[in-house]
């Protein structure tokens, strides 16, 4: 009777929270798909080389090596670079990156997304710049090749930084918009008011509020300019350390033509590559969840 | 402290005309109070008086100062709005500072001038704190600090009280009002709430549809409104309105409907025609049983003090305002007298309302 009674409970208890259990089923194989990759670069990056190559593929390895990470050992002897090999062109990778977010999150999308949403009001402009984020970046290869050339600033931080910003401008403006838009329009009137000028409205007030939308920016921004590779492939094309070349090119090294690929090396890269980025990632979300002007308006 | 002058001043937002050919003059050191509901134009004409918006047409004078072309900043208006609309990223004291720094003020001034107004506000203890993290009521008074801080010549208040819980809201109506004595500045103040209005305003404007309707006392607003509008809006609970006709019977004049038939009380009008009385509940009598004017009691109010009971005289619902607990429960029936300086007449057509002389 009694062990009758504990499972009616445990019904009663299932009916009531069955759709939380759900979520949180879905939500862990959503979850474990997603990481699975991250796990398998990981462990492939610390496995030895017998165990990269065997078959049936190995889950869980016996043995761990680090000489992915610092040595020049490899199956093919053919690639001589190792993770710690990435440095120089992380530093290219982190210029680059850095300047382009800086450039067009605050010289232009900033100022661009304030003036859309605050005194142009054009649908049509904004719907424009949504749609210049929506283009394939393969669309621009030739031309910006060409552009890039004629400036002369083939395998330079320029050409790319260049390039960059007219991707990223155009996304963290739209991004900014939103944000602007929810920038309680009283806030602004008390400054006009108290004697700011339009200038002093948008510098001292309005980015101030915004400032989870301009972390957010700065960092989709700076993780997109940090993975690209198709333009940092034809804009910085001569071999390093010809000029400026970024991380990814870096990581295609460790593609051996006709061969195959030097795995562990290339998962060893790949974690020194994808660190910053992950971590940014999960500051970020942070700021792109979070509500926007606490405490100004009561709601 | 100046007076504010408005001269037929009319916007428009496109074709909608949100304040017509509106006239007005506010005296300086007046507690002013625009009363309208909502869509009566009445928060526009304060922001057109603020300079946040522009004004379609006619002039608005501060002091002597023509203020059309002029920007907030230059007008020297402080305002406060119904969010408050603090600095959410600043402390208490940055935002009462900030008027004064944008002015070049020098920072010992400054310092002293926002620590003397929180003193007056009773806030100075929250001054390191950021907006979020204060009630509503602390937040409103932050607010007119920063108003208050840079000694504005106007003061605009827009339905500044009206995000505050109803015992704040009392305290801070007279708060507010000891605030205004004290510092003498001409206030505008915009509300919905007649009880807001006529409790706080030394004269007050009633707008309806983008226009005025009357400008008063409160007390004359309340006791003479000028037309059939401003009867309805001011008073809690309203005044009551009956259609019908007003004829001559004998020697004396009648109110007359199909349910109701009210002597003037020796005053007469220029002629009969349809009308619309009106009478407040409390210049209704209302005894239980029968004679006279009968109905049957369908609604009461208990406020304490004093209750409200719904008489229905055939189709007509009357609110007869009774001092103490009423004798009465619903279903019964109760006589219903007038009192003849109580009843007001509207003309049906205008809504204006008739002076009455005597007979």
């Amino acid at each position: 009777m009694k062990g009758l009674k504990v499972l009616k409970g445990e019904i009663g208890w299932l009916k009531k929270n069955g759709l939380q259990v759900l979520l949180v089923v879905v939500l862990t194989l959503v979850c474990a798909v997603y990481l699975f990759p991250i796990y398998w670069t990981v462990v492939t990056s610390l496995k030895t080389n017998s165990e990269v190559f065997s078959r049936p593929p190995i889950f869980f390895p016996s043995s761990f090596t680090l000489s992915n990470f610092y040595t020049s050992a490899d199956v093919f002897r053919a690639v001589s670079q190792t993770a710690v090999g990435s440095v120089p062109w992380m530093i290219d990778s982190t210029i680059i990156a850095v300047v382009a977010t800086l450039v067009s999150t605050f010289l232009i999308a900033a100022p661009a997304a304030y003036a859309l949403v605050r005194y142009i009001r054009s649908s049509w402009l904004a719907r424009l710049i949504l749609f210049m984020t929506m283009i394939p970046e393969a669309v621009f290869v030739v031309p910006f090749f060409i552009i890039v050339a004629k400036i002369s600033l083939l395998n330079t931080w320029w050409g790319l930084i260049l390039v960059y910003i007219s991707f990223s401008a155009p996304f963290s403006t739209w991004l900014l918009m939103g944000f602007f838009n929810d920038v309680p329009k009283s806030v602004e009137e008390a400054a006009q008011i108290d004697g700011l000028s339009p200038y002093q409205i948008f510098y001292r007030i309005s980015l101030r509020l915004v400032t989870p939308g301009i972390i957010a920016a700065l960092i989709l921004s700076f993780i997109s300019c940090w993975n690209e590779l198709l333009y940092a492939l034809v804009i910085t094309y001569s071999p390093f350390p010809a000029g400026a070349q970024t991380v990814p090119l870096f990581l295609t090294s460790f593609i051996i033509v006709e061969k195959s690929f030097a795995w562990g090396g290339l998962a060893a890269a790949g974690i020194f590559t994808m660190l910053p980025t992950l971590i940014m990632g999960i500051y970020a979300q942070r700021y792109l969840a979070r509500g926007l002007t606490l405490g100004s308006v009561k709601g | 402290m100046s007076e504010v002058v408005i001269e037929g001043v009319t916007k428009k937002f496109g074709k909608t005309v949100v304040l017509d050919n509106v006239s007005l003059k506010i005296s300086a050191k007046e507690y002013f109070v625009l009363l309208g509901p909502s869509g009566s134009g009445k928060s526009t004409l304060l922001r057109l008086i603020a300079g946040l918006e522009d004004i379609t047409d006619g002039s608005i004078y501060i002091g002597d100062r023509k203020v059309n072309d002029l920007l907030p900043k230059e007008r020297n208006v402080a305002m406060v709005f119904q969010n408050y609309a603090l600095y959410p990223h600043m402390n208490v004291f940055d935002n009462i500072a900030l008027p004064l720094r944008v002015r070049g003020r020098s920072k010992e001034d400054t310092t002293r001038k926002v620590r003397a107004v929180s003193e007056t506000l009773h806030i100075y203890g929250l001054l390191e704190k950021k907006p979020k993290q204060i009630s509503g009521g602390e937040q409103q008074r932050v607010a007119l600090a920063r108003a208050l801080v840079r000694d504005p010549t106007v003061f605009l208040l827009d339905e500044p009280l009206s995000n505050l819980d109803a015992k704040l809201r009392v305290e801070a109506r007279a708060f507010l009002k000891k605030l205004q004595k004290e510092l003498g500045i001409t206030t505008i103040f915009v509300t919905h709430d007649q009880a807001e209005a006529t409790t706080i305003a030394t004269r007050m404007a009633v707008l309806n549809k983008g226009s005025i309707t009357q400008v008063d006392d409160p007390y004359e607003l309340y006791a003479r409104p000028n037309d059939v509008f401003t009867a309805g809006f001011v008073g809690s609970p309203s005044m009551n309105l009956v259609h019908g006709t007003a004829r001559r019977v004998g020697s004396g004049w009648e109110f007359h409907n199909e349910d109701l038939n009210v002597e003037l009380g020796g005053k007469k009008l220029e002629s009969e025609g349809e009308v619309i009385m009106g009478v407040r509940p409390e210049q209704i009598a209302v005894e239980k049983g029968g004679g006279g004017l009968m109905g049957s009691v369908s609604y009461l109010e208990l406020l304490g003090s004093i209750s409200y009971v719904t008489v229905n005289v055939g189709s007509t619902a009357l609110i007869v305002q009774l001092t103490g607990r009423p004798d009465m429960e619903i279903g019964d029936t109760a006589r219903v007298r007038f009192r003849p300086e109580g009843i007001l007449l509207f003309d049906t057509r205008t809504g204006r309302r008739i002076d009455l002389a005597k007979v």
